[in-house]
């Protein structure tokens, strides 16, 4: 809750009432963050396994939708694994994507690059982007909820907590990141 | 498939007609999690629109045909 203005018995009930209806977005996204903030924080092995893998090991196929074909060097998430292939310019490596679909598989490259830890960083980068958009629709969606639920009441102060909340979530996947910044180029 | 079956089911007027449908609803229908289905519209694999208050919202066709050609 807001800090500058003490919330209201109602605001109070309002937050712990959106808390419960919320809870299911506000533990994934906490999972997410969790999966984020390990990743930076061992980037520099991660991408050592990953060049290691590449050089010891072939690899098991993943054909992506597209038709481009990596091989398999290590999972980084448990739908994105790293992988590489050989080109006239070296080996280039991707993150792929298994999103498992009802439908069935849908396998995409996320990031690419020759330098294996500037795709992770990319992989981040792209990862917080797209928790600020989770936080701006949460937003919306805890504003719509109370809303219907308080009518002409303004109860702003609750919507902003929750913003607030995972806003320095995502935050903290990063402050890993400024304080690790050295490590083994590859 | 049992999820285009059950918007197909909708749209035949057995159940009420539904335009789009929110980030959760979708999840559960592509059988993904949420941070997946933002990550596919960040992609702009699955178009969204907007509600009045700014909460997104994945229109049916988007999800027929994300469904349907996996």
């Amino acid at each position: 809750m807001n800090h500058y203005k003490r919330p209201t018995p109602l605001e109070e009930t309002a937050n712990a009432e959106a808390m419960t209806a919320f809870a299911e977005h506000m533990s994934q996204f906490k999972g997410v963050c969790d999966v984020l903030r390990e990743i930076e924080r061992n980037l520099s092995a991660i991408g050592n396994d990953a060049f290691k893998a590449a050089l010891l090991s072939p690899g098991r196929v993943i054909q992506t939708n597209e038709g481009t074909q990596w091989q398999h060097d290590l999972d980084l998430t448990k739908i994105t694994s790293i992988c590489h292939r050989r080109t006239a310019d070296g080996v280039e490596f991707a993150i792929v994507e298994c999103l498992p679909l009802k439908s069935g598989e849908m396998k995409d490259v996320l990031n690419s690059g020759h330098s294996v830890r500037e795709v992770l960083k990319s992989f981040l980068r792209d990862q917080r982007q797209v928790l600020n958009l989770w936080k701006e629709d949460v937003k919306a969606q805890v504003r719509e909820h109370l809303a219907e639920k308080y009518p002409g009441h303004d109860m702003d102060i609750v919507a902003e907590s929750f913003e607030i909340k995972l806003a320095r979530a995502i935050s903290e996947t990063q402050a890993v990141t400024q304080s690790h910044s050295h490590g083994m180029r590859i | 498939m049992e999820t285009i079956a059950k918007i197909e089911e909708a749209q035949a007027g057995t159940a009420p007609e539904r335009l789009a449908y929110s980030i959760q609803e979708a999840a559960d229908m592509l059988g993904v999690n949420y941070f997946s289905v933002y990550r596919l519209i960040q992609r702009n694999k699955l178009k969204v629109c907007r509600a009045l208050r700014g909460k997104l919202l994945v229109p049916r066709s988007e999800l027929l045909k994300l469904l349907a050609t996996e």
